[in-house]
Protein backbone atom coordinates (compact mmCIF):
# COMPACT_ATOMS: atom_id res chain seq x y z
CA UNK A 1 0.00 0.00 0.00
CA UNK A 2 1.49 3.33 -0.99
CA UNK A 3 1.86 6.20 1.48
CA UNK A 4 -0.76 8.23 -0.35
CA UNK A 5 -3.20 5.33 -0.28
CA UNK A 6 -2.58 4.86 3.44
CA UNK A 7 -3.20 8.57 4.02
CA UNK A 8 -6.56 8.37 2.20
CA UNK A 9 -7.56 5.18 4.02
CA UNK A 10 -6.75 6.81 7.37
CA UNK A 11 -8.60 10.02 6.45
CA UNK A 12 -11.78 8.29 5.31
CA UNK A 13 -11.63 5.85 8.22
CA UNK A 14 -11.44 8.71 10.71
CA UNK A 15 -14.21 10.57 8.84
CA UNK A 16 -16.44 7.48 9.08
CA UNK A 17 -15.83 7.24 12.84
CA UNK A 18 -16.40 10.98 13.34
CA UNK A 19 -19.73 10.99 11.48
CA UNK A 20 -20.77 7.87 13.39
CA UNK A 21 -20.17 9.80 16.62
CA UNK A 22 -22.16 12.78 15.30
CA UNK A 23 -25.17 10.45 14.88
CA UNK A 24 -25.43 10.28 18.68
CA UNK A 25 -24.22 13.78 19.49
CA UNK A 26 -27.12 15.54 17.78
CA UNK A 27 -30.79 15.62 18.76
CA UNK A 28 -31.98 16.52 15.28
CA UNK A 29 -33.31 13.43 13.50
CA UNK A 30 -32.38 14.88 10.13
CA UNK A 31 -28.80 15.62 11.17
CA UNK A 32 -28.52 12.21 12.78
CA UNK A 33 -29.73 10.38 9.65
CA UNK A 34 -27.52 12.34 7.30
CA UNK A 35 -24.51 11.94 9.62
CA UNK A 36 -25.03 8.19 9.33
CA UNK A 37 -25.23 8.61 5.56
CA UNK A 38 -21.93 10.49 5.45
CA UNK A 39 -20.34 7.91 7.73
CA UNK A 40 -21.34 5.23 5.20
CA UNK A 41 -20.22 7.41 2.27
CA UNK A 42 -16.82 7.78 3.95
CA UNK A 43 -16.66 3.96 4.16
CA UNK A 44 -17.46 3.84 0.43
CA UNK A 45 -14.62 6.26 -0.24
CA UNK A 46 -12.39 4.07 1.94
CA UNK A 47 -13.24 1.09 -0.29
CA UNK A 48 -12.33 3.21 -3.31
CA UNK A 49 -8.99 4.06 -1.67
CA UNK A 50 -8.46 0.31 -1.15
CA UNK A 51 -9.04 -0.20 -4.91
CA UNK A 52 -12.30 -2.10 -4.39
CA UNK A 53 -13.99 0.07 -7.00
CA UNK A 54 -17.33 -1.65 -7.49
CA UNK A 55 -17.90 -2.09 -3.76
CA UNK A 56 -17.06 1.57 -3.13
CA UNK A 57 -19.31 2.98 -5.83
CA UNK A 58 -22.16 0.66 -4.82
CA UNK A 59 -21.85 1.67 -1.16
CA UNK A 60 -21.83 5.39 -2.04
CA UNK A 61 -24.87 4.94 -4.32
CA UNK A 62 -27.07 2.71 -2.16
CA UNK A 63 -26.63 4.59 1.10
CA UNK A 64 -27.82 7.95 -0.26
CA UNK A 65 -31.35 6.73 -0.96
CA UNK A 66 -31.54 4.33 1.98
CA UNK A 67 -30.52 6.85 4.61
CA UNK A 68 -32.81 9.52 3.12
CA UNK A 69 -35.73 7.12 3.42
CA UNK A 70 -34.69 6.37 6.99
CA UNK A 71 -34.62 10.12 7.64
CA UNK A 72 -38.27 10.58 6.66
CA UNK A 73 -39.33 7.73 8.98
CA UNK A 74 -37.29 9.19 11.85
CA UNK A 75 -38.88 12.59 11.29
CA UNK A 76 -42.36 11.05 11.08
CA UNK A 77 -42.17 8.89 14.19
CA UNK A 78 -40.13 10.96 16.67
CA UNK A 79 -41.90 13.50 18.84
CA UNK A 80 -39.24 16.18 18.43
CA UNK A 81 -37.62 15.63 15.03
CA UNK A 82 -35.81 18.97 14.98
CA UNK A 83 -34.25 18.37 18.40
CA UNK A 84 -35.21 21.91 19.41
CA UNK A 85 -37.61 21.03 22.25
CA UNK A 86 -34.90 19.90 24.71
CA UNK A 87 -36.69 16.59 24.86
CA UNK A 88 -34.81 13.47 25.92
CA UNK A 89 -35.54 10.85 23.30
CA UNK A 90 -33.22 8.17 24.70
CA UNK A 91 -34.30 5.19 26.75
CA UNK A 92 -32.79 2.01 28.27
CA UNK A 93 -29.44 3.72 28.50
CA UNK A 94 -27.64 1.15 30.61
CA UNK A 95 -28.83 -1.78 28.49
CA UNK A 96 -27.75 0.03 25.30
CA UNK A 97 -24.29 0.74 26.70
CA UNK A 98 -23.82 -2.89 27.74
CA UNK A 99 -25.09 -4.17 24.39
CA UNK A 100 -22.83 -1.74 22.52
CA UNK A 101 -19.72 -2.69 24.47
CA UNK A 102 -20.42 -6.42 24.13
CA UNK A 103 -21.05 -6.14 20.38
CA UNK A 104 -17.85 -4.12 19.88
CA UNK A 105 -15.88 -6.68 21.89
CA UNK A 106 -17.31 -9.56 19.83
CA UNK A 107 -16.39 -7.81 16.58
CA UNK A 108 -12.88 -7.09 17.86
CA UNK A 109 -12.39 -10.71 18.97
CA UNK A 110 -13.61 -12.03 15.62
CA UNK A 111 -11.32 -9.61 13.76
CA UNK A 112 -8.28 -10.67 15.79
CA UNK A 113 -8.94 -14.41 15.92
CA UNK A 114 -9.95 -14.98 12.28
CA UNK A 115 -7.15 -16.51 10.22
CA UNK A 116 -7.16 -13.97 7.37
CA UNK A 117 -4.35 -15.64 5.44
CA UNK A 118 -1.46 -13.84 3.78
CA UNK A 119 -2.29 -10.33 2.53
CA UNK A 120 -2.83 -10.11 -1.22
CA UNK A 121 0.24 -8.91 -3.04
CA UNK A 122 -1.49 -7.85 -6.26
CA UNK A 123 -4.96 -6.50 -6.86
CA UNK A 124 -6.85 -7.47 -10.04
CA UNK A 125 -7.74 -4.44 -12.13
CA UNK A 126 -11.28 -3.05 -11.72
CA UNK A 127 -12.77 -4.68 -14.83
CA UNK A 128 -11.39 -8.07 -13.77
CA UNK A 129 -12.92 -7.50 -10.33
CA UNK A 130 -16.28 -6.83 -11.97
CA UNK A 131 -16.03 -9.97 -14.08
CA UNK A 132 -15.07 -12.03 -11.05
CA UNK A 133 -18.01 -10.62 -9.11
CA UNK A 134 -20.40 -11.49 -11.94
CA UNK A 135 -19.15 -15.07 -12.06
CA UNK A 136 -19.45 -15.34 -8.28
CA UNK A 137 -23.04 -14.02 -8.33
CA UNK A 138 -24.10 -16.48 -11.02
CA UNK A 139 -22.07 -19.36 -9.66
CA UNK A 140 -21.29 -20.40 -6.10
CA UNK A 141 -23.25 -17.56 -4.42
CA UNK A 142 -26.27 -17.65 -6.72
CA UNK A 143 -28.55 -19.44 -4.28
CA UNK A 144 -27.66 -17.10 -1.41
CA UNK A 145 -28.28 -13.94 -3.42
CA UNK A 146 -31.42 -15.16 -5.14
CA UNK A 147 -32.87 -16.27 -1.79
CA UNK A 148 -32.10 -12.88 -0.29
CA UNK A 149 -33.63 -11.13 -3.30
CA UNK A 150 -36.84 -13.16 -3.16
CA UNK A 151 -37.08 -12.62 0.61
CA UNK A 152 -36.83 -8.84 0.19
CA UNK A 153 -39.39 -8.90 -2.62
CA UNK A 154 -41.76 -10.94 -0.45
CA UNK A 155 -41.32 -8.47 2.39
CA UNK A 156 -42.09 -5.57 0.04
CA UNK A 157 -45.25 -7.22 -1.26
CA UNK A 158 -46.32 -8.08 2.29
CA UNK A 159 -45.69 -4.53 3.53
CA UNK A 160 -47.75 -3.13 0.65
CA UNK A 161 -50.54 -5.59 1.41
CA UNK A 162 -50.54 -4.50 5.06
CA UNK A 163 -50.75 -0.84 4.01
CA UNK A 164 -53.61 -1.36 1.54
CA UNK A 165 -56.59 -1.33 3.96
CA UNK A 166 -55.45 2.02 5.42
CA UNK A 167 -55.19 3.44 1.92
CA UNK A 168 -58.68 2.16 1.07
CA UNK A 169 -60.11 3.75 4.23
CA UNK A 170 -58.57 7.08 3.29
CA UNK A 171 -60.07 6.87 -0.20
CA UNK A 172 -63.52 6.19 1.19
CA UNK A 173 -63.36 9.18 3.48
CA UNK B 1 -5.53 20.05 -18.59
CA UNK B 2 -7.48 16.84 -18.95
CA UNK B 3 -9.77 18.00 -16.14
CA UNK B 4 -10.00 21.62 -17.22
CA UNK B 5 -11.32 20.97 -20.73
CA UNK B 6 -14.37 18.91 -19.67
CA UNK B 7 -15.20 21.40 -16.88
CA UNK B 8 -15.09 24.29 -19.35
CA UNK B 9 -17.22 22.29 -21.78
CA UNK B 10 -19.70 21.66 -18.97
CA UNK B 11 -19.92 25.37 -18.12
CA UNK B 12 -20.31 26.30 -21.79
CA UNK B 13 -23.11 23.77 -22.24
CA UNK B 14 -24.77 25.01 -19.05
CA UNK B 15 -24.65 28.54 -20.50
CA UNK B 16 -26.34 27.32 -23.70
CA UNK B 17 -29.01 25.44 -21.73
CA UNK B 18 -29.74 28.53 -19.62
CA UNK B 19 -30.13 30.65 -22.77
CA UNK B 20 -32.34 27.97 -24.35
CA UNK B 21 -34.52 27.76 -21.25
CA UNK B 22 -35.00 31.53 -21.13
CA UNK B 23 -35.69 31.59 -24.87
CA UNK B 24 -38.38 28.91 -24.56
CA UNK B 25 -40.04 30.49 -21.53
CA UNK B 26 -39.95 34.16 -22.47
CA UNK B 27 -39.71 33.92 -26.27
CA UNK B 28 -36.72 36.29 -26.32
CA UNK B 29 -33.26 35.17 -27.43
CA UNK B 30 -30.74 36.85 -25.12
CA UNK B 31 -27.31 35.17 -25.27
CA UNK B 32 -25.95 37.32 -22.42
CA UNK B 33 -28.85 36.66 -20.05
CA UNK B 34 -26.95 34.08 -17.88
CA UNK B 35 -24.23 36.67 -17.23
CA UNK B 36 -26.62 39.45 -16.24
CA UNK B 37 -28.74 37.07 -14.16
CA UNK B 38 -25.66 35.81 -12.31
CA UNK B 39 -24.43 39.33 -11.68
CA UNK B 40 -27.83 40.35 -10.39
CA UNK B 41 -27.95 37.36 -8.02
CA UNK B 42 -24.37 37.62 -6.78
CA UNK B 43 -24.61 41.37 -6.23
CA UNK B 44 -27.90 41.02 -4.38
CA UNK B 45 -28.30 40.37 -0.69
CA UNK B 46 -28.13 36.70 0.37
CA UNK B 47 -30.54 36.38 3.28
CA UNK B 48 -30.41 33.69 5.95
CA UNK B 49 -33.84 32.71 7.27
CA UNK B 50 -34.65 32.80 10.96
CA UNK B 51 -33.56 29.69 12.94
CA UNK B 52 -32.07 27.71 10.04
CA UNK B 53 -30.16 24.46 10.25
CA UNK B 54 -27.17 26.48 9.11
CA UNK B 55 -25.00 23.50 8.18
CA UNK B 56 -27.61 22.02 5.82
CA UNK B 57 -28.62 25.43 4.50
CA UNK B 58 -25.07 26.25 3.43
CA UNK B 59 -24.14 22.76 2.22
CA UNK B 60 -27.20 22.04 0.05
CA UNK B 61 -26.46 24.26 -3.00
CA UNK B 62 -22.81 23.19 -3.03
CA UNK B 63 -23.73 19.51 -2.75
CA UNK B 64 -26.21 19.85 -5.63
CA UNK B 65 -23.49 21.41 -7.79
CA UNK B 66 -20.98 18.76 -6.72
CA UNK B 67 -23.36 15.88 -7.50
CA UNK B 68 -24.10 17.29 -10.95
CA UNK B 69 -20.42 17.80 -11.77
CA UNK B 70 -19.46 14.35 -10.46
CA UNK B 71 -22.16 12.72 -12.60
CA UNK B 72 -20.70 14.47 -15.64
CA UNK B 73 -17.16 13.47 -14.60
CA UNK B 74 -17.71 9.86 -15.66
CA UNK B 75 -19.27 10.75 -19.04
CA UNK B 76 -17.01 11.10 -22.09
CA UNK B 77 -17.31 14.09 -24.45
CA UNK B 78 -14.80 12.63 -26.93
CA UNK B 79 -12.76 9.37 -26.89
CA UNK B 80 -10.16 10.78 -24.48
CA UNK B 81 -12.03 13.78 -23.13
CA UNK B 82 -13.38 12.37 -19.87
CA UNK B 83 -12.43 13.35 -16.32
CA UNK B 84 -12.31 9.86 -14.78
CA UNK B 85 -12.45 6.65 -16.78
CA UNK B 86 -13.63 4.30 -14.02
CA UNK B 87 -14.37 0.65 -14.79
CA UNK B 88 -17.77 1.17 -13.14
CA UNK B 89 -18.47 4.61 -14.60
CA UNK B 90 -22.06 3.85 -15.66
CA UNK B 91 -22.78 2.95 -12.04
CA UNK B 92 -20.82 5.95 -10.79
CA UNK B 93 -23.11 8.31 -12.74
CA UNK B 94 -26.01 6.88 -10.82
CA UNK B 95 -24.14 7.10 -7.50
CA UNK B 96 -23.50 10.80 -8.08
CA UNK B 97 -27.14 11.41 -9.04
CA UNK B 98 -28.28 9.85 -5.76
CA UNK B 99 -26.75 12.84 -3.96
CA UNK B 100 -29.12 15.21 -5.78
CA UNK B 101 -31.73 13.78 -3.44
CA UNK B 102 -29.55 14.39 -0.37
CA UNK B 103 -28.89 17.98 -1.50
CA UNK B 104 -32.59 18.69 -1.98
CA UNK B 105 -33.50 17.13 1.37
CA UNK B 106 -30.92 19.39 3.01
CA UNK B 107 -32.24 22.41 1.10
CA UNK B 108 -35.74 21.45 2.25
CA UNK B 109 -34.91 20.94 5.91
CA UNK B 110 -32.23 23.64 6.28
CA UNK B 111 -34.15 26.92 6.06
CA UNK B 112 -36.92 25.91 8.53
CA UNK B 113 -39.65 26.98 6.12
CA UNK B 114 -42.88 25.18 5.26
CA UNK B 115 -42.65 25.47 1.47
CA UNK B 116 -39.04 24.33 1.39
CA UNK B 117 -39.80 21.41 3.71
CA UNK B 118 -42.70 20.16 1.58
CA UNK B 119 -40.57 20.53 -1.55
CA UNK B 120 -37.72 18.52 -0.05
CA UNK B 121 -39.87 15.61 1.08
CA UNK B 122 -41.71 15.62 -2.22
CA UNK B 123 -38.44 15.00 -3.99
CA UNK B 124 -37.87 11.95 -1.81
CA UNK B 125 -41.13 10.49 -3.13
CA UNK B 126 -40.14 11.49 -6.63
CA UNK B 127 -36.83 9.62 -6.21
CA UNK B 128 -38.68 6.46 -5.28
CA UNK B 129 -40.59 6.85 -8.54
CA UNK B 130 -37.68 7.54 -10.89
CA UNK B 131 -34.65 5.75 -9.42
CA UNK B 132 -35.49 2.29 -10.80
CA UNK B 133 -36.17 3.86 -14.21
CA UNK B 134 -32.62 5.22 -14.23
CA UNK B 135 -30.89 2.02 -13.09
CA UNK B 136 -32.81 -0.58 -15.10
CA UNK B 137 -32.37 1.06 -18.55
CA UNK B 138 -28.65 1.56 -17.75
CA UNK B 139 -28.49 -2.18 -16.98
CA UNK B 140 -29.78 -2.98 -20.47
CA UNK B 141 -27.30 -0.54 -22.02
CA UNK B 142 -24.43 -2.15 -20.08
CA UNK B 143 -25.66 -5.59 -21.19
CA UNK B 144 -25.21 -4.66 -24.83
CA UNK B 145 -21.78 -3.09 -24.25
CA UNK B 146 -20.79 -5.96 -21.92
CA UNK B 147 -19.13 -3.28 -19.83
CA UNK B 148 -19.92 -0.56 -17.31
CA UNK B 149 -17.29 1.69 -18.88
CA UNK B 150 -19.02 4.66 -20.51
CA UNK B 151 -16.46 4.84 -23.31
CA UNK B 152 -17.13 1.15 -24.10
CA UNK B 153 -20.86 1.89 -24.06
CA UNK B 154 -20.39 4.56 -26.75
CA UNK B 155 -18.18 2.24 -28.84
CA UNK B 156 -20.79 -0.54 -28.62
CA UNK B 157 -23.18 1.72 -30.54
CA UNK B 158 -20.93 2.10 -33.60
CA UNK B 159 -23.20 -0.15 -35.68
CA UNK B 160 -26.57 0.97 -34.38
CA UNK B 161 -27.39 3.58 -31.77
CA UNK B 162 -29.13 2.34 -28.65
CA UNK B 163 -32.07 4.64 -29.29
CA UNK B 164 -32.97 2.30 -32.18
CA UNK B 165 -31.69 -0.90 -30.55
CA UNK B 166 -33.67 -0.37 -27.34
CA UNK B 167 -36.18 2.46 -27.91
CA UNK B 168 -38.18 1.43 -24.85
CA UNK B 169 -35.16 1.92 -22.59
CA UNK B 170 -34.51 5.30 -24.20
CA UNK B 171 -38.06 6.50 -23.58
CA UNK B 172 -37.96 5.40 -19.93
CA UNK B 173 -34.51 6.88 -19.31
CA UNK B 174 -35.47 10.17 -20.97
CA UNK B 175 -38.51 10.59 -18.74
CA UNK B 176 -36.59 9.51 -15.62
CA UNK B 177 -33.78 11.96 -16.48
CA UNK B 178 -36.35 14.77 -16.59
CA UNK B 179 -37.57 13.65 -13.15
CA UNK B 180 -34.04 13.64 -11.70
CA UNK B 181 -33.42 17.20 -12.83
CA UNK B 182 -36.92 18.15 -11.60
CA UNK B 183 -37.88 19.70 -14.91
CA UNK B 184 -41.58 20.27 -15.61
CA UNK B 185 -43.83 18.25 -15.48
CA UNK B 186 -41.79 16.70 -12.63
CA UNK B 187 -40.91 20.00 -10.91
CA UNK B 188 -42.61 18.89 -7.70
CA UNK B 189 -39.84 20.09 -5.33
CA UNK B 190 -39.80 23.63 -6.72
CA UNK B 191 -43.36 23.83 -8.13
CA UNK B 192 -43.58 27.49 -9.03
CA UNK B 193 -47.12 28.81 -8.63
CA UNK B 194 -47.91 26.24 -5.97
CA UNK B 195 -44.99 26.02 -3.53
CA UNK B 196 -43.54 29.45 -4.31
CA UNK B 197 -40.24 27.89 -5.32
CA UNK B 198 -40.23 25.06 -2.75
CA UNK B 199 -36.66 24.03 -1.93
CA UNK B 200 -35.42 27.13 -3.74
CA UNK B 201 -37.78 29.52 -1.97
CA UNK B 202 -35.55 30.57 0.92
CA UNK B 203 -32.36 30.94 -1.12
CA UNK B 204 -31.40 34.40 -2.30
CA UNK B 205 -28.34 36.09 -3.72
CA UNK B 206 -25.12 34.14 -4.21
CA UNK B 207 -26.53 30.96 -2.60
CA UNK B 208 -29.38 30.97 -5.12
CA UNK B 209 -26.87 31.51 -7.94
CA UNK B 210 -25.00 28.35 -6.88
CA UNK B 211 -28.29 26.44 -6.60
CA UNK B 212 -29.32 27.54 -10.11
CA UNK B 213 -25.88 26.70 -11.53
CA UNK B 214 -26.06 23.25 -9.94
CA UNK B 215 -29.51 22.64 -11.39
CA UNK B 216 -28.47 23.79 -14.87
CA UNK B 217 -25.35 21.60 -14.81
CA UNK B 218 -27.55 18.74 -13.61
CA UNK B 219 -29.69 19.15 -16.74
CA UNK B 220 -26.52 19.15 -18.87
CA UNK B 221 -25.20 16.03 -17.08
CA UNK B 222 -28.42 14.15 -17.68
CA UNK B 223 -28.58 15.24 -21.31
CA UNK B 224 -24.96 14.07 -21.70
CA UNK B 225 -25.86 10.77 -20.03
CA UNK B 226 -28.75 10.30 -22.48
CA UNK B 227 -26.39 11.08 -25.36
CA UNK B 228 -23.72 8.66 -24.13
CA UNK B 229 -26.10 5.82 -23.31
CA UNK B 230 -28.51 6.08 -26.25
CA UNK B 231 -27.39 8.49 -28.99
CA UNK B 232 -23.92 7.18 -29.69
CA UNK B 233 -22.04 9.83 -27.71
CA UNK B 234 -19.31 11.34 -29.88
CA UNK B 235 -20.01 9.04 -32.87
CA UNK B 236 -20.93 10.74 -36.14
CA UNK B 237 -19.51 11.57 -39.56
CA UNK B 238 -17.62 14.71 -40.76
CA UNK B 239 -17.69 16.82 -37.60
CA UNK B 240 -15.11 16.39 -34.79
CA UNK B 241 -16.22 14.05 -31.95
CA UNK B 242 -16.56 16.74 -29.27
CA UNK B 243 -18.85 18.79 -31.52
CA UNK B 244 -21.11 15.80 -32.10
CA UNK B 245 -21.33 15.26 -28.33
CA UNK B 246 -22.12 18.93 -27.73
CA UNK B 247 -24.77 19.10 -30.46
CA UNK B 248 -26.49 15.90 -29.34
CA UNK B 249 -26.40 16.99 -25.70
CA UNK B 250 -27.95 20.35 -26.54
CA UNK B 251 -30.60 18.68 -28.67
CA UNK B 252 -31.52 16.33 -25.80
CA UNK B 253 -31.61 19.22 -23.33
CA UNK B 254 -33.83 21.22 -25.70
CA UNK B 255 -36.13 18.23 -26.10
CA UNK B 256 -36.37 17.86 -22.31
CA UNK B 257 -37.19 21.54 -21.85
CA UNK B 258 -39.70 21.52 -24.72
CA UNK B 259 -41.42 18.36 -23.48
CA UNK B 260 -42.02 19.99 -20.11
CA UNK B 261 -43.74 23.00 -21.62
CA UNK B 262 -46.46 20.88 -23.20
CA UNK B 263 -47.48 18.80 -20.17
CA UNK B 264 -49.18 19.82 -16.90
CA UNK B 265 -47.42 19.06 -13.60
CA UNK B 266 -47.95 15.53 -12.30
CA UNK B 267 -49.24 14.81 -8.84
CA UNK B 268 -46.92 12.91 -6.53
CA UNK B 269 -49.28 9.93 -6.12
CA UNK B 270 -49.90 9.72 -9.87
CA UNK B 271 -46.18 9.88 -10.59
CA UNK B 272 -45.51 7.02 -8.18
CA UNK B 273 -48.38 4.97 -9.56
CA UNK B 274 -47.25 5.41 -13.17
CA UNK B 275 -43.62 4.71 -12.35
CA UNK B 276 -44.31 1.52 -10.41
CA UNK B 277 -47.26 0.10 -12.31
CA UNK B 278 -46.14 0.95 -15.84
CA UNK B 279 -42.50 2.08 -15.73
CA UNK B 280 -40.86 -0.76 -13.86
CA UNK B 281 -42.62 -3.60 -15.76
CA UNK B 282 -41.69 -1.88 -19.03
CA UNK B 283 -38.07 -1.54 -17.85
CA UNK B 284 -38.09 -5.29 -17.04
CA UNK B 285 -39.49 -5.99 -20.50
CA UNK B 286 -36.71 -3.84 -21.98
CA UNK B 287 -34.02 -5.84 -20.18
CA UNK B 288 -35.66 -9.07 -21.37
CA UNK B 289 -35.91 -7.89 -24.99
CA UNK B 290 -32.30 -6.72 -25.03
CA UNK B 291 -31.25 -10.06 -23.56
CA UNK B 292 -33.12 -11.95 -26.29
CA UNK B 293 -31.67 -9.67 -28.99
CA UNK B 294 -28.16 -10.23 -27.64
CA UNK B 295 -28.61 -13.99 -27.72
CA UNK B 296 -30.34 -14.11 -31.13
CA UNK B 297 -28.17 -11.61 -33.03
CA UNK B 298 -24.50 -12.49 -32.58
Amino acid sequence: MSALQLAFVTFFGLAAVWFALVVFRTSSMMRSALALLFSQTALGALFLALQAEFLGVLQIMMMATEMSIMAIFMVMFMMDPGGLGQMDMTHQKRLSIVAGVVAAAVVAVVAVLTPWGAPATSIPNPSEQLQGLGRELLGRSMLVFETAGITILTAMVAATAVAMPALQRRRER
Amino acid sequence: MSVLAPILALLLLAWCVAVLDAWMTTGRFRPLAPLTATLALVAGESLVPRKPDRLFFETAPILLLLAAVLAAAALPIAPHLVITDLATSALFVNAALAYVLVALLMAGWGPDGAYAMIGGWRFLGQTIAYSMLIVMPITAVAMRAQSLLTTDIVRSQAGLWNVLYQPLGFALFFVAAMAVSFLPPFDLPTASGELAGGVEAEYTGARRAIFRLGRTILIVSLATATTVFYLGGWLGPWLPPWLWSALKTLAVAAAMLAAGHAVPRLREAHLLAWAWKAGIPLAMLNIFLVGVLLLVIP
